[in-house]
């Protein structure tokens, strides 16, 4: 499962990052590391890009991108 | 000779910092808003130099730059940022710098500092947000972060300035001291990430403390217990913003509230501006008219009232909208809005090839292109940075617009309503081929540039804040004087190349029976008769084969070459060409008079039908006929190539469909 995949409200923690997605070394530095919860906060109208919390900041991202974020449900 | 200790380098002293860590509110505390904004040499990234703020006593220089989450650069002004940190090609390495970091984010924010402090940097961490901290419960031991990272720190509250004493104590404190140990430029692996985060993380966990439970001894135990809550307490976002979001960023409310502001900012840039450059268009009419009188009637004269001048003017005209534009995004930024508005829109442009983080160069692109392009900038992909480059030309800028009104009142005379309607029609047209050229485009340019970067939409959408106006205004003007340095120049070099061609080789052209005609008159028919002898209208009569076919002559083909100064000016070279006087009645309707009247030379026919006039609209939409616009993409795309592509792409496209609309209308029966 992956981040992509959250619905609305529902937090997972990160399990790992896929190193071959090209936007695995940004998302590192975002702050996207295994171990950290992240919270699926809002989904606009195309549902696309999705709204993330981690570290206690909110980031906009595409579904594209999220589906490097490999996660866990809590 | 000097002293040896005289002539010592002045310190450096850097900032740098995240995206929306209050980076710029610092600087312009430090620097007491009084700062230049400069480019940085060979390179298009903006950075701002100051010296300190006199009565803080601190001799060095303070380096402002763009905001950046790591030391390894993924955009164009990033990786100039990053290289000029490591050595600024002007005032070399950063003898101390200072870092501003997001108290209520502490382990993503540290994350850079811990990179610059590896990479052998003496730093003092400024943070900032603490009220958004607080807010979540929790504080920061200044001790604990200090001992931990082997720095300074010091809080500040960009609201109010509290803290600035401290800093500056520190700053003077450190500067004088301090060496760098040996500066490193670390190429950072998924390793090193992984293993500053686990530091950062750590850091974050000991220096926190939470509020309510900061009772010596008796929480302890309590605060024990709570370790895991406490984690996840600290790692909650500020609760007012996920509330407004809630709201802004709602599947419905959002994209409403979305449309609302973005008209809402574009009615603004025209209704608040138009008294403004009607005030300065008069301002600049008097200033020719008083140059006219004093110096009489000689080229000299002629040259300083039509060259000049009014050169200038149509420079200056067009500062209100672009100072306007800037308030307006500033402010939408200071708040953390504009980050949301690109979030909203980024499926629907992602589907034409481009990104969310076109919004922003595209909502300048109706202003004025040239800010927009190099608002451009901030697009990581390459693709997308220059397809957004590529568009922003149709985005109806405002330049067009006193043509498209004098063109609109032509065709609908004394109807304010529907004039309006045709004008909002124009901006939706404009809106509409822009989205189809750039879905056109995006299948093409792959060939044309060699770009194979991933899209991707990563964005901090800071948390909101009430804006800071003066920073804001300040900020604006700096813009505005950017514009002003930059197209300002090129304007008047062409303004003067332009009066040049209308104004020689005929410069005392001589009129037959001058006694029946009133003077006023007669200066009119002098200058209509320079012009119609002049260069301009030999070039403009090379031009006559291709002006044909679209229902036109070369008058308005001279008028469309003068537009390369600047849009507008097609209206003032018509005048000038229909032989309007702006004596009596106002120049628009005086033009309106001579359109009426005017026939083509080579077969008498009414030259401004509807089919002609509507064609000229469509004209205007697409092509691209703006010197500055032309050289401003050179300048950021570093070549020719794409400027190039874009003047004969978007003028044979123009050409084509003013063609098609003229004779298509005909072929209805519309003359």
């Amino acid at each position: 499962m992956t981040a992509a995949d959250l619905k609305f409200g529902q937090k997972a923690k990160i399990d790992s990052l896929d190193v071959e997605h090209p936007s695995s070394f940004r998302l590192l530095e975002y702050g996207f590391t295994p171990g950290e919860e992240i919270e699926l906060i809002n989904t606009p109208l195309f549902k696309d890009p999705i709204q993330l919390s981690i570290r206690g900041a909110l980031i906009a991202i595409r579904k594209s991108d999220a589906k490097c974020i490999n996660i866990k449900l809590n | 000779m000097p002293d040896k200790t005289t002539i010592q380098k002045t310190k450096l002293i850097s900032l740098i910092g995240p995206p929306n860590s209050g980076k710029t509110t610092i600087f312009n505390y430090l620097s007491g808003q009084n700062y230049r904004t400069v480019n940085y040499p060979g390179a298009t990234v903006e950075y701002s130099v100051s010296d300190f703020l006199k009565s803080f006593n601190i001799n060095a220089k303070l380096l402002d730059s763009p905001g950046i989450i790591s030391l390894s650069p993924k955009s164009p002004d990033e990786k100039v940022t990053v290289d000029s940190f490591f050595n600024h090609p002007k005032f070399g390495v950063a003898d101390l710098v200072l870092l501003t970091v997001d108290a209520s984010q502490l382990s993503r924010h540290l994350f850079l500092v811990e990179q610059v402090i590896r990479s052998g940097y003496n730093v003092i961490v400024v943070l900032t947000m603490c009220d958004i901290l607080n807010s979540k419960g929790f504080d920061i031991s200044l001790d604990k972060l200090k001992s931990m990272l082997g720095f300074d720190a010091v809080k500040l509250d960009g609201r109010n300035g509290d803290g600035l004493d401290e800093l500056v104590n520190k700053i003077k404190l450190n500067h004088e001291k301090s060496e760098n140990k040996k500066i490193v430029k670390h190429e950072f692996n998924e390793k090193d990430l992984m293993d500053i985060f686990n530091k950062t993380g750590n850091i974050e966990q000991e220096v926190l403390f939470s509020l309510n439970e900061y009772v010596p001894d008796v929480c302890k135990a309590n605060l024990q217990l709570n370790v895991i809550s406490d984690a996840k307490l600290r790692n909650k976002p500020d609760a007012k913003t996920i509330r407004y979001d809630k709201v802004f960023l709602h599947k419905y409310w959002g994209i409403i509230i979305f449309i609302l502001i973005v008209s809402l900012t574009f009615t603004s840039i025209f209704w608040l501006s138009t008294p403004l450059m009607d005030l300065i268009d008069m301002l600049f009419t008097f200033l020719s008219a008083q140059a006219d009188d004093l110096l009489g009637k000689t080229i000299f004269a002629d040259f300083i009232s039509n060259g000049l001048i009014s050169g200038s003017g149509s420079v200056l005209v067009f500062l209100p909208q672009i100072i306007i534009l800037f308030f307006i995004l500033g402010i939408l930024e200071d708040t953390g809005y504009l980050a949301r508005g690109a979030m909203l829109i980024d499926k629907p442009l992602s589907k034409i090839g481009l990104n969310g983080r076109s919004f922003v160069p595209m909502l300048s692109g109706f202003a004025c292109a040239i800010p927009a392009i190099m608002a451009a900038r901030t697009i990581q992909n390459k693709k997308e940075r220059l397809l957004t480059i590529f568009i922003i030309p149709l985005l109806s800028c405002s330049a067009r617009l006193p043509v498209y009104s004098l063109l609109v009142a032509f065709l609908f005379p004394g109807s304010p309503f529907s004039s309006g309607l045709v004008l909002a029609a124009i901006y939706l047209f404009s809106i509409i081929s822009s989205v189809i050229v750039s879905g056109f485009v995006n299948r093409f340019l792959p060939k044309i540039v060699n770009v194979s970067d991933k899209t991707s939409f990563i964005m901090e959408l800071p948390a909101y804040r009430v804006p800071k106006f003066k920073f804001v205004l300040k900020n604006t003007l700096d813009n505005a004087g950017q514009y002003l340095k930059k197209a300002g120049p090129v304007i008047v070099i062409f303004s003067t190349v332009l009066w040049f061609l209308t104004y020689f080789p005929n410069t005392n052209p001589v009129i037959e029976n001058q006694e029946n005609i009133p003077q006023t008159e007669l200066e009119h028919k002098i200058n209509s008769e320079r012009i119609s002898t002049s260069y301009a209208s030999n070039l403009g009569k090379v031009l006559e084969p291709v002006m044909r076919p679209i229902g036109m002559d070369w008058r308005i083909g001279v008028s469309l070459i003068a537009t390369f100064t600047a849009r507008e000016v097609f209206v003032s070279s018509l005048a000038l060409i229909l032989k309007a006087t702006d004596s009596e009645e106002d120049l628009q309707q005086s033009i309106i008079n001579q359109m009426n009247q005017a026939k083509i030379e080579s077969t008498g026919n009414k030259m401004f039908t509807t089919s002609t006039t509507i064609g000229l609209i469509v004209f205007f939409v697409f092509a691209l006929q703006c010197i500055s616009t032309i050289a401003i993409i050179k300048k950021e795309t570093g070549g020719w190539k794409i400027p190039v592509i874009q003047v004969l792409v978007f003028t044979f496209v123009a050409y084509l469909f003013t063609f098609l609309t003229v004779n298509g209308l005909r072929l209805m029966g519309i003359q």
